[in-house]
């Protein structure tokens, strides 16, 4: 090169050097441009080395940074010139400054071609070079056959076709058309016999693209890598200037094995057998040594060939090989293997059955989060994020968290993003779930999004064992003395809600919770101030006895922000200044936050959106579709790891309600009537909930049942199509009906089994419960187990309003492995409008799922909804028909009446129908007072002294269905104290359907403790009525046929 | 790109590419740049000036940052776009950086980087900072027997030596200067 004989411009690189500043630079820089555009003006006396000079230094001063806008014509006419050295510089400099759009290079189309077809190798070389750098639309349709015929050409030097290969690879990204896949499968086989290293090299890369394209149409090129990988890595056949620090080519070997991964797998046995033999002994004869560039060479290869083994799903033993290796990298010194190692190690999280293995390294792991290089402590980070799970939640959580106080901003919101996605995703309690989240906002609150805190608040709304602890928390961080904005809002949030739970501790009354939060008003931004005012007023509240001086305060605080320039702080200062005045209507309004609708989480959302599709990114997206939330499935003890269902991707079942009167109507009005119901909810606070734990043991004792929390929400129509057959598919409720039709035929010679849930004669599994008991216990009350066999335990949970229920089942899994294809179905009675969430396909392990189930009373009967319930485990398949406690009891309000509003409504129902008396006989012998509990169990409040004779009793209640919407009953029973076994019960409403069912379903409950006998004997029946044959009453096989 | 310790670049190297793909790109290259492409102010120069100075401003600041003893390897989503990556050489007063995506094998780009140098060093027998200030046209020739549209082409410094050589010789073989005819240069010019 005639570096020598260009002094003008080493001398302008020389002056560009000398210059101090910027600024001088800037103008020597200008002068330069100036001279360049005067001369290039005047080309008739350029000389073509002048002309090269100049366009050197183009490129020179656009490489520093500064506008190049002309000459591009002088530049690209160069590539015209008949002599090598400036046709050199006009391709090189063309290639650097241009791009693909530039309408010189048009013209100059003509030229390009003529010396890639030309007989001049150099200049063959100079325009392959260029085209494959510039690429270009143009360039790809005119030229992309000369560049073919140069690639496989026998004639031509190898220097020149590895340039067309590459050439064609740019044009073929540009234009896929250019390569057609028919003729070029054979081709390109051929082309991988190449000896000639530098082309192959070439070929290579050229292969990888389009079998990454489309890998069915070159299968017949698998055998050549494998051959090739053998002839580099077992022959080591392969000329000395190709060997790189004794490796024989090492970036032919990694393209070769990278073109691998785009096949599917390899079935041809010898193919892979042989494969297999090269990557064993790549992973066997690596070994970390001195040389840096031996080391680094040979890792290539051996992680590229850790990657291979991957995608081919090895056997066990050689994937445990590889995990082991990783193991060890991640424990080297040396840095760049250290951080491949953690790479490999994250991508390796895909690969099942080596996540234990790769839990043995989480010490290791953890400790590189301390490295001193940031790529390794985010490499190992990932890697945490990855394999986390219920194991191993806390442990990892808990060392993000401590990280957090030394990571770097950069890293920081990643970090505490991630801390609170695993914290809600595997938290092993809720407890622990508030903690880590406040001390994130704690020590990284610039960094904790809103998503992330409102979280917070939706959980422990929804979990009322999680109040006064949250709150308490809360508190404790008031106490910090700066305190992030965040905390304010949650801790202000949480307190007004929850405030009056801690009354009873130290530091904890209305007044000092005022005080404390008030502390921060002056210094928090608007959003906050809101927050900050509705807690004042939920605190007023709560101040139980009222407190004239604090309500000062508040009253006060209100007054000022009336005229606040916000617009929102002003409705709220106006609204809760009047509404303190108020009183009791305060305690209306502000009552506790209903809780909240379940739904998907923003932040596990946000994570997916936000993660890139790439291999390793979406081996976390995997496992965070196979565990599911804890909220929704809170799994206490340490899972066996792999364990985790590949199946489970959460398909959800919808059950349809089915209703035999498929009156358009009903649904209608149901739909009306279950808003104000809503609304009624809102008003009056949340619903007690009685009990409710994370604990699998406690679980276990009937009672404690789960929070409701998050879930999702999908119903695929194929997989109801799954259950109801081709039949659901027309979709009206008449065709709904046929699968119970033959679901009944099923049943009926089973039928007999009365109470007892109809197994499945091949059920192997039968429960260890008594179901019949259970259900009874359940009939007149709210929460308890409903099922349990060895497996899994279905445990209950109702609240009922008006004549709407919403049932919670809580499906716990007791194994350490999951229940597969979990399936429920209701089969409602036409009185009853059932409609079950979904329910999760999979149970993982240790696992419980909820499935909320609404219900809504049409009409009185005493037919019972029976759940049809089964899973499988191993290859048992166990099905359970399970009878639901929605009973007429539940849809019953006890009311307590004068005998001024009791006589006259007694009185005045007179028309036969709607004042049935009736002796019963047979009647299990009670003392008065244990009758009257069990009417106050059945909702019917019993009111003494409206019937004078001691011996009898009167009973009101208020009956709740769609179809007579609230209904006084009253009920007299006369007993006999000489036979306790008879009585004469008398039961009066405005509707003789319900007066009858009432009639029919005390009768049941009189006659016997109905748990200790199989059925009631049969009563009278009235033929008018629509009421199951009493035999059947709990059959419900026989059931489901009336229903018909 | 080869910046210097004081951020001053001596050497840029863009090979752009329109990404048609999703999957993959296969472009180890010295710098690609796939989204900053749609802003380019004028559709018909490379990357405009003010574009690569932020860029090897961003990949200064990354590589000043890192001590000696770390790895090679930096995540440059930020400056680059998503899932990019960046090996390293610091060698005296130069940095050596290779910009590429995930495609590529970072170890195998670190001995690319290894061998660009070790080139540079037979070439001007114990390479210093200055022959290649004042050799970057030169720097541009070895490149481009070395990395052709962003891929490698050439692996075996000899063999990029022995093209490098043919084509000094070439430059001197013609080095006496014939006017380029000049019916093409005013076809140029009008």
């Amino acid at each position: 090169m005639a570096l020598s004989g260009m002094r003008g411009l080493s001398v302008f690189i020389s002056d560009i050097r000398n210059c101090h500043n910027k600024e001088q630079e800037r103008l020597r820089v200008d002068k330069e441009l100036g001279n360049i555009r005067t001369r290039f003006k005047n080309e008739k006396g350029l000389s073509p080395y002048e002309k090269k000079k100049y366009v050197w230094k183009m490129l020179y001063i656009y490489m520093l940074g500064y506008d190049v806008d002309f000459g591009h014509m002088e530049t690209v006419s160069l590539i015209s010139a008949p002599k090598y050295p400036e046709k050199q510089v006009g391709y090189i400099v063309t290639s650097c400054l241009l791009n693909e759009n530039n309408d010189f290079l048009r013209m100059v189309i003509n030229t390009v071609r003529n010396d890639i077809i030309g007989r001049n190798e150099t200049f063959q070389c100079l325009a392959l070079t260029m085209v494959g750098n510039i690429g270009g639309k143009e360039f790809s349709e005119s030229l992309a056959p000369d560049v073919q015929k140069l690639l496989i050409s026998s004639s031509c030097r190898p220097v020149v076709r590895k340039k067309a290969a590459l050439c064609l690879l740019r044009l073929y990204r540009k234009n896929p058309d250019v390569v057609n896949i028919d003729g070029w499968a054979d081709r390109m086989a051929q082309l991988l016999d190449e000896r000639d290293l530098g082309v192959l090299t070439s070929v290579m890369s050229l292969f990888v693209s389009l079998v990454s394209n489309n890998a069915e149409a070159y299968w017949n090129c698998l055998p050549k890598c494998v051959r090739i990988l053998e002839r580099l890595a077992r022959n080591q056949d392969i000329p000395q200037e190709y060997t790189y620090y004794g490796i024989p080519s090492p970036w032919l070997q990694v393209k070769t094995m990278r073109a691998l991964q785009y096949f599917p797998t390899v079935e041809d046995p010898n193919a892979r057998r042989a494969l297999f033999e090269v990557l064993q002994r790549i992973l066997m004869g690596t070994d970390v040594v001195k040389n840096v560039n031996k080391n680094n060479a040979s890792h290539a290869v051996l992680f590229e060939a850790l990657a291979l083994v991957m995608h081919l799903d090895a056997e066990k033993e050689m994937m445990s090989q590889c995990v082991a290796l990783l193991g060890k990298f991640i424990a080297v010194r040396e840095p760049n293997i250290r951080y491949l190692g953690l790479e490999n190690m994250t991508r390796m999280l895909l690969v099942t059955d080596v996540q234990d293995i790769i839990k043995r390294h989480q010490a290791q792991i953890i400790t590189s989060l301390k490295d001193p290089d940031i790529s390794i402590r985010r490499r190992a980070l990932d890697l945490l994020y990855g394999m986390c799970d219920v194991t191993n939640a806390k442990e990892i959580v808990e060392e993000l968290l401590q990280y957090l106080n030394t990571a770097e901003f950069a890293m920081r919101e990643e970090l505490s993003l991630k801390a609170a996605i695993l914290a809600e995703k595997f938290a092993p309690d809720l407890s622990w779930y508030v903690d880590v989240i406040l001390q994130l906002i704690d020590k990284a609150g610039d960094f904790v999004s809103d998503d992330i805190w409102y979280r917070v608040v939706q959980f422990v709304t929804n979990n009322e064992d999680l109040q006064s602890y949250a709150a308490g928390k809360a508190r404790e961080y008031l106490d910090k003395p700066a305190i992030h904005e965040t905390m304010v809002k949650v801790s202000a949030y949480l307190l007004g809600e929850y405030g009056h739970l801690l009354a009873r501790r130290p530091g904890c009354s209305p007044k000092e919770l005022f005080a404390i939060i008030n502390d921060k008003l002056p210094t928090v931004s608007t959003s906050t101030v809101a927050i900050l005012l509705s807690t004042y007023a939920k605190i007023l509240m709560h101040t139980q006895p009222p407190d004239a001086g604090l309500q000062q305060q508040i009253l006060t605080i209100f007054k000022k922000y009336e005229s606040y320039i916000d617009v929102e702080i002003q409705q709220r200062a106006v609204e809760y200044f009047e509404l303190s005045r108020k009183g009791s209507a305060l305690a209306d309004v502000l009552a506790e936050m209903p809780k909240f609708p379940e739904r998907e989480s923003a932040l596990l959302k946000k994570a997916e959106d936000a993660e890139v599709d790439t291999a390793e990114q979406s081996a976390i997206k995997l496992r965070s579709q196979q565990q599911t939330s804890s909220a929704l499935v809170v799994a206490e003890h340490p899972s066996a790891n792999g364990s985790a269902p590949a199946a489970n991707h959460l398909t959800l079942v919808k059950v349809p309600s089915q209703t035999v009167s498929d009156i358009p109507e009903s649904s209608a009005t149901y739909e009306e009537v279950s808003n104000p119901t809503v609304e009624a909810l809102k008003e009056n606070g949340p619903v007690e909930v009685e009990s409710k734990a994370t604990d699998i043991s406690e679980i276990n004792h009937q009672t404690k049942v789960e929070p409701p929390s998050t879930s999702r929400s999908t119903s695929p129509a194929d997989l109801l199509a799954d259950l109801l057959g081709p039949l659901a598919i027309e979709g009206p409720p008449a065709a709904e009906q046929y699968p119970v039709q033959g679901l009944d035929a099923n049943q009926s010679p089973v039928g007999d089994l009365a109470l007892a849930t109809l197994e499945d004669q091949s059920n192997s599994v039968q429960p260890i419960v008594n179901v019949e008991e259970k259900f009874h216990i359940l009939c007149t009350k709210d929460s308890g187990v409903l099922y349990e066999d060895p497996h899994i335990q279905i445990g209950l949970k109702a609240e009922w309003r008006a004549h709407h229920g919403r049932l919670v089942l809580f499906m716990g899994n007791k194994n350490t492995s999951p229940l597969m294809s979990v399936r429920a179905l209701i089969l409602p009675p036409s009185h009853l409008k059932m409609e079950l969430s979904s329910v999760p396909d999979t149970i993982p392990p240790r696992a419980q799922v909820q499935v909320p189930l609404e219900v809504a009373n049409l009409r009185a009967s005493r037919d019972v909804a029976v759940l049809d319930f089964s899973y499988t485990f191993g290859t048992a398949l166990v099905d359970a028909k399970l009878r639901l406690p929605v009973v007429l009891n539940k849809f019953l309000q006890p009311i307590n009446l004068s005998p001024e509003e009791f006589f006259p409504q007694w009185k005045a129902l007179t028309v036969h129908s709607l004042k049935v008396q009736e002796v019963v006989k047979g009647v299990k012998p009670l003392p008065l007072p244990e009758m009257a509990n069990l009417f106050m169990s059945l909702h019917m409040a019993v009111s003494p002294g409206l019937d004078t004779n001691p011996n009898n009793l009167v009973a009101c209640t208020t009956f709740f269905s769609e179809a007579t919407r609230a209904m006084l009953c009253l009920i007299r029973v006369e007993t006999d104290p000489q036979d306790r076994t008879q009585l004469r019960l008398t039961v009066a409403s405005g509707d003789q359907y319900l007066t009858f069912e009432l009639k029919e379903f005390i009768k049941e409950h009189l006659i016997d403790i109905p748990r200790t006998q199989a059925a009631p004997p049969p009563g009278p029946v009235q033929p008018q009525l629509p009421a199951a044959v009493p035999a059947t009453y709990n059959d419900p096989g026989a059931m489901l046929a009336g229903l018909l | 790109m080869v910046i210097n310790t004081q951020a001053k670049p001596r050497l840029l190297k863009f090979y752009s590419f329109q990404v048609r793909y999703p999957e993959p790109l296969l472009l180890p290259s010295f710098v690609t740049i796939q989204q900053v492409l749609g802003q380019f102010p004028r559709r018909d120069q490379a990357l405009p000036p003010e574009k690569h100075q932020e860029l090897v401003r961003g990949v200064f600041q990354l590589l000043s940052a890192r001590p000696d003893s770390v790895s090679n390897f930096v995540e440059v989503d930020a400056i680059f776009g998503p899932g990019m990556k960046m090996v390293y050489k610091h060698l005296a007063t130069l940095y050596f950086v290779f910009v590429f995506d995930n495609s590529e094998n970072e170890l195998a780009m670190l001995d690319l980087v290894q061998v660009f140098v070790e080139t540079l060093d037979r070439c001007f027998k114990n390479v210093c900072e200055l022959d290649i200030v004042f050799n970057f046209n030169k720097l541009h020739t070895i490149l481009d027997e070395m990395i052709l549209g962003g891929q490698v082409i050439e692996t075996s410094s000899e063999e990029i030596m022995k093209s490098v050589e043919e084509i000094a010789r070439l430059e001197k073989q013609s080095s006496t200067t014939s006017l380029i005819p000049k019916s093409i240069s005013e076809r140029f010019s009008r």
